[in-house]
């Protein structure tokens, strides 16, 4: 198979760049570890497809690159478990009731396209489109920075979330901030956790 | 320890042999887990003292193949494992019995 070569130096590369991230003593051994299984994946003789071994290979560096960051917290647990700290205590706020928030939010975003409808109508389009991007780019400015300084944030990871408030400037925003909100930690009263 | 599903496959493949080397892609396969969930996993036992691993000595005829980590359980890992392992099964026909019970109850009513 010609491409093997080819994918080896790809997912090399990426188990490199992902070992940077390890502190020296462990760097050159566990990049030496996790390079020496690539020859083992590209030729598993029990997957026929080169394209799913390739895949897989690639897949696995991927992979290092979660591990390295989660052997640099020093934990076995996965971000999604950090995320819902507040469930044994490492957050104290609590989640809430899911159906008022959403409700909350639903709210929010009915009043804000009323609101730009109504903008539509009372100014002519073009004054309508700029007095209501300022505020739009503000809102998604807003949600981002109180994204950043969050602590935890539920259900979906941080970058989704940012993902989501960037791609629906209202209505991503306001599902982050009813639903996906957490806030910032107040210290915890028992330093465990 | 807390013993949960990717734990338990892991400790299961672990103790199946416990002459058998493994290395991390062989680990992966066998246990169905993704490198990202294994090696920190493998790490924390390790640091706990119940996995221990060694580099392969390089040998003549692996073909230019670069030496791999393998992994197996310590003496210690051994004794927790077979421990945790029986209780999550004992655990687990607690659970059915409890279900066949309430299964027969609710029959015969």
């Amino acid at each position: 198979m010609s491409r093997a070569p080819h994918v080896q130096r790809i997912a090399e590369r990426l188990i490199r760049a992902s070992c940077r991230r390890l502190p020296g003593e462990l760097r050159a051994e566990r990049c030496r570890e996790w390079s020496a299984e690539l020859p083992a994946i590209l030729h598993d003789e029990t997957i026929r497809s080169g394209l799913i071994r390739a895949m897989r290979a690639l897949s696995y560096s991927v992979g290092v690159s979660t591990a390295t960051r989660r052997l640099n917290r020093g934990d076995g647990r996965s971000r999604r478990a950090r995320a819902s700290g507040w469930r044994d205590g490492a957050i104290h706020v609590r989640p809430g009731n899911l159906a008022v928030r959403a409700t909350v939010g639903l709210v929010a975003w009915l009043l804000t396209v009323s609101l730009t409808v109504s903008l539509l109508r009372a100014f002519p389009t073009g004054w309508a489109v700029v007095i209501s991007l300022v505020p739009a780019a503000g809102f998604a400015v807003f949600c981002l920075a109180d994204l950043a300084r969050a602590d935890a944030v539920r259900y979906l990871p941080k970058w989704a979330w940012a993902l989501i408030c960037v791609a629906q400037i209202p209505s991503g925003g306001i599902a982050y901030l009813s639903v996906g909100r957490v806030g910032r930690a107040r210290p915890a009263p028992t330093g465990s956790a | 320890m807390k013993l949960t599903g990717p734990l338990e496959r892991v400790l299961r493949v672990l103790t199946a042999d416990l002459s058998a080397q493994h290395y991390g892609y062989d680990l992966m396969k066998a246990a169905r887990l993704p490198s990202g969930t294994l090696y920190p996993m493998l790490a924390r036992l390790q640091r706990e003292g119940l996995v221990q691993s060694e580099w392969e000595a390089q040998r003549e005829d692996a073909g230019g193949r670069p030496p791999r980590k393998y992994y197996r359980l310590t003496a210690e890992g051994v004794r927790v494992a077979r421990l945790e392992l029986a209780h999550a099964s004992a655990q687990a026909r607690h659970a059915a019995q409890g279900t066949a019970a309430r299964l027969a109850q609710e029959g015969t009513r």
